[in-house]
């Protein structure tokens, strides 16, 4: 293989890092350091573009330790998706902002991470792109340097050294039980026969991923840390890096742990059915939109857990293969439309924050400040009353075609019990998406009408047409979906 | 002849809710609402004059592939089942915006919301593909929980909140039936489909669904309706939701939205019931019959006569489901006349308690009397409608619960007779005490300087008395419909489309 190659499969990496390196440098430079937004803008699309425009044939290079293959590069179209509109949001946020190289920089580096975590057909390689990711995150939790900044990146920081910790114990049980680090080996290596160390293992995996993902019980950080941290970040933690997770946990446990299948399928069904329904139950006594928006996306994560159930409970059974690629379908879909709502929600949650501190209000992300928005700000209202109606499941947002998918799924799998459960936790979870738009479209006004950053309402737009095109235009999706799914299956 | 009529009138008024919800000042905002409503009356009714009444095959057919790789299609048609309602929803969507004409609150918001509410049911009304149908059945929900909570009274929120749950819920039960009849059934091809009739049909063959299964896929799919009709004792959410609501919300709430469920039950319950446990014939009858009484003696003890009103559509909608479970020719037919006939009176019934509530103030009955004097157009069309609504020989609400009563007797005469004995005395009873404390009698003091309200609301009041008596006196012309559905649901077998040769 030849340079050139290499560029053709990973040139949006090799961009994004180029582009972050050069950002520092033109950073000690500029004066004026509002065009690096742009440039990372300009870097982001073009890095999409290449991501499309990559060949998907499961080619691997590296000596075997990455993989182009359709899940990697839905992954990527994900991670890139989530940064663009972060970004987006940031030429507003942070314009003329004194350090907002870094704000980019780091971004970028972060994003290069999860990629490579996508691409990692090594258990190495996958761990330096989730430390990438990771360092990078751990310092954006707390770039605007106020007293809540710091905790959450504090606490962020001591949540995530342990489970790197504990992922890396795993780690190294697998390596020493099979003597490879090659995801494909050590799933031909005859697991199943190797008593009941794989167990813990498989145990310290699920723990040190779970971390990431915010299953619950491993979800105790995801709030704090949310609530916490610049609002973007948060946009970006929620949506981006959280999928960071469940792709690292799909290559590990559904490729080189396959043999343990009746082991995590069981782990997976508690953890999915406790991770929804404590994190809606939670969301709906807060107050704090944030920290409510926090739960609901620890409850998203349950919903996204089905489906690793679906995939451990078709195995065996008549239509297995189907089955268990409709579940890692839904899965994949309901990953890709978080991805927008999420940010979606985020970053209006910013807006109104900056909102609230520019009326010299308290506590910037109480729902009070959401009273009147659609009237106040009427782009904004509107984005996040469609967000939230998607990430309710109501019809026609990505939310619903996700959610529609991944619990057909479940009641094809027989997991009636799980899919009820779903069910009822999405009706749970209107009430307090509701409780929003109430406070935005039914309550009186407390201020008067605002403009709506640029930045903002660009991010916003972009989030709005994710969720509302995956709504209307299935199909493209549900085949990208299918087809990434089968990455895993075969 | 126009071409594709179903999706113009499907997308005609969702762009005119986007234009209006753009314009600026209330007088745009209704004319948009006026234009983009009236299209597609005028194309209904177009429709209506081609339908070929005699045909029991889908009519104006659309077919597209939507997500072929999950089987799903934008499939929309009409057959005898539909056409009805589809002309209703016509009707009262533009006789709700000329009521609604002085609207002085968000009117851009408002007139959007009444629009998007018309594509909810219009779609509901013509999908063919369960997954569009479960799509329009939800986006209903959208406009109406803004209608609520944002036009609403003291307790919107509460109200509004408990509406959008509480039916989402038996949405979500009614889907979870659909995923089950969509993952058993295999094309010939080996593909999977939404296809409303294929599933249907294919629910007959009990070596694809074991009687266990299909018992609890109709449980499901049967709550789902009876929450929207609403059948005791799922009907607490309706009399918040109305009482709340403002005038236009309860007039499609109650003249629109309720007829989703008595439609799912024709078109999805009724041809699977054969197949299922005879049991269900009777739950059926005896939640329809429990809600005609209980809705009746619930509308005779209330103060508030929007609550009345309320309670005496869960009355009504009890005939439906009692014809529904007698499933006899007569009865069915009846059940579905009384659907357009409620539909025509509750909008006038619910019209009334709206505008004695902002003339005269209140609706409590007791701080009510000898409005009549003063407002003597007013009374004239009320007291038609509360005669229609208790079953006055020639208007349409006797039609209808004389032709659900006559075909029921030779099924389920006990219940029956029970009905007509307990019931319609009470249904009498609790109309005419209204109309005489609230419109006859010596005019209290408070009320000397009342007249009669806007022209507006007048005109659309004295359109839909009129086709009060129109059906009354002619109920042919949309009965025969009705009849050829009847006889094609209690006939069956139900035709898939292709079996139709309309694709």
């Amino acid at each position: 293989m030849i340079f050139s190659d290499y560029l053709s499969l990973f040139g949006a990496e090799a961009l994004l890092t180029g582009l972050a390196l050069l950002i520092i440098v033109l950073g000690l430079f500029m004066k004026n350091k509002n065009l690096i937004g742009y440039l990372s803008v300009a870097g982001l699309a073009v890095s999409m573009y290449l991501v499309m425009a990559a060949d998907q044939t499961r080619d691997a290079v590296f000596y075997g330790t990455m993989q182009i293959d359709a899940l990697s590069q839905f992954f990527k179209l994900v991670f890139i998706a989530v940064t663009l509109i972060v970004v987006i949001a940031g030429l507003s946020r942070y314009k003329n902002h004194p350090g907002q190289d870094e704000f980019y920089t780091l971004l970028l580096l972060a994003t290069v991470g999860m990629m490579v975590v996508a691409s990692s057909m090594d258990l190495i390689s996958l761990f330096i792109g989730f430390e990438l990711a990771s360092l990078a995150t751990y310092a954006l939790a707390a770039f605007d340097r106020e007293k809540q900044n710091l905790e959450a990146a504090m606490k962020y920081f001591i949540f995530g050294s342990v489970s790197s910790a504990l992922m890396l114990f795993g780690f190294s049980l697998l390596y020493g039980l099979t003597g490879t680090t090659m995801i494909t080996e050590i799933a031909a290596a005859g697991l199943a026969d190797m008593g009941p160390v794989t167990l813990i293992a498989l145990l310290f995996v699920i723990a040190g991923f779970g971390f990431k993902m915010a299953l619950v019980p491993f979800h105790m950080w995801a709030p704090d840390t949310y609530t916490g941290a610049p609002t973007l970040v948060t946009a970006f933690l929620a949506a981006g890096s959280k999928k960071m997770g469940f792709v690292a946990a799909f290559k590990v446990l559904l490729i080189a742990m396959i043999a343990l299948r009746m082991e995590w399928y069981m782990a997976f069904a508690i953890l999915a059915a406790i991770t929804m329904t404590l994190g809606n139950l939670v969301a709906i006594w807060q107050n704090n939109v944030k920290r409510m928006l926090a739960y609901s996306s620890v409850a998203y994560a349950g919903y996204i857990a089905i489906a690793f159930v679906v995939v451990g409970a078709a195995a065996g059974q008549v239509d297995g293969f189907s089955i268990a690629a409709n579940g890692l379908a839904g899965g994949l879909l309901l990953i890709l439309g978080h991805a927008f709502m999420k940010t979606g929600v985020f970053v209006a949650a910013a807006v109104v924050a900056y909102m609230a501190l520019r009326d010299g209000k308290e506590n910037p992300d109480d729902i009070e400040h959401y009273a009147g928005l659609g009237h106040r700000a009427p782009i904004t209202a509107f984005c996040m009353l469609i967000c939230l109606f998607s990430l309710a499941g109501i019809p026609p947002t990505a939310g619903f075609v996700g959610k529609f998918v991944l619990f057909g799924s479940a009641i094809d799998a027989g997991l009636v019990w799980l899919a009820m459960l779903a069910i009822l936790n999405s009706a749970l979870s209107l009430y307090y998406y509701l409780r929003i738009i109430k406070y935005m479209y039914v309550n009186e006004p407390t201020g008067g009408k605002i403009s709506e950053p640029k930045g903002y309402v660009l991010a916003l737009v972009v989030a709005l047409a994710g969720v509302l095109g995956i709504g209307f235009f299935p199909q493209v999706f549900v085949d990208l979906a299918y087809r990434a799914a089968e990455v895993l299956l075969l | 002849m126009i071409s594709n009529p179903i999706s113009l009138m499907i997308v005609i008024p969702l762009i005119a809710a986007v234009v209006a919800f753009m314009t600026k000042t209330r007088g745009q905002a209704r004319i948009v609402a006026l234009i983009g409503s009236l299209i597609p009356l005028a194309i209904s009714l177009q429709m209506f004059l081609e339908f070929d009444k005699t045909s029991k095959i889908m009519q104006f057919v659309e077919s597209y592939d939507w997500v072929p790789s999950l089987g799903v299609k934008y499939t929309v048609g009409v057959d005898g089942i539909g056409m009805p309602l589809v002309l209703l929803s016509t009707i009262v969507s533009i006789l709700v915006v000329v009521y609604a004409w002085g609207e002085n609150t968000k009117p851009n918001q408002f007139f959007a919301l009444l629009l998007l509410n018309e594509v909810g049911v219009i779609g509901v009304f013509t999908a063919l593909d369960f997954f569009l149908f479960y799509i329009f059945w939800e986006i209903v929900l959208i406009p109406m929980f803004f209608l609520i909570g944002i036009w609403g009274g003291p307790r919107k929120d509460y109200a509004a909140i408990k509406f959008f749950i509480y039916t989402h819920v038996a949405s979500l039960v009614m889907l979870l039936s659909i995923f089950a009849l969509y993952f058993t059934y295999r094309t010939p091809a080996g593909g999977r489909t939404f296809d409303m009739l294929t599933l249907i049909q294919a629910t007959s063959d009990s070596t694809l669904f074991s009687p266990m299964l299909l018992n609890l896929i109709f449980l499901g799919l049967l709550l789902g309706f009876l929450v929207k009709m609403p059948a005791v004792p799922f009907h607490t959410w309706l009399p918040d939701a109305h009482v709340e609501a403002p005038t236009a919300g309860s007039v499609i709430l109650a003249a629109l939205l309720l007829k989703m469920g008595g439609y799912g039950l024709f078109r999805v319950i009724m041809p699977i019931m054969p197949n299922v446990s005879d049991h269900y014939v009777t739950l059926m009858a005896i939640i329809g019959v429990v809600s005609i009484l209980y809705g009746a003696f619930l509308a005779l003890s209330q103060k508030d006569i929007k609550k009345m009103v309320a309670y005496s559509s869960v009355s009504h909608m009890g005939y439906v489901l009692l014809g529904a479970g007698a499933f006899t020719w007569l009865s069915v037919q009846g059940a579905m006349f009384q659907q357009f006939s409620h539909g025509l009176i509750t909008c006038v019934l619910f019209m009334s308690a709206g505008t004695i509530q902002h003339t005269a103030g209140t609706r409590i009955i007791s701080e009510l009397g000898g409005l009549a004097d003063r407002m003597p157009k007013f009374a004239v069309l009320m007291l038609m409608a509360f005669m229609a609504s208790l079953g006055l020989p020639g208007m349409c609400g006797f039609v209808a619960e004389l032709t659900v009563l006559t075909g029921s007797y030779e099924t389920l005469p006990v219940y029956t007779l029970i009905v007509i004995f307990g019931g319609i005395v009470v249904t009498a009873g609790y109309h005419l005490w209204a109309m005489q404390k609230v419109m006859f009698g010596p005019i209290l003091k408070k009320y000397l300087d009342l007249h009669d309200p806007h022209s507006y609301e007048l005109l659309s009041m004295s359109v839909l008395v009129l086709l009060m008596i129109y059906f009354g006196v002619n109920p042919a012309m949309v009965m025969d419909i009705m009849g050829v559905a009847a006889e094609q649901v209690i006939e069956g077998p139900v035709m898939t489309l292709a079996q139709m040769g309309v694709i």
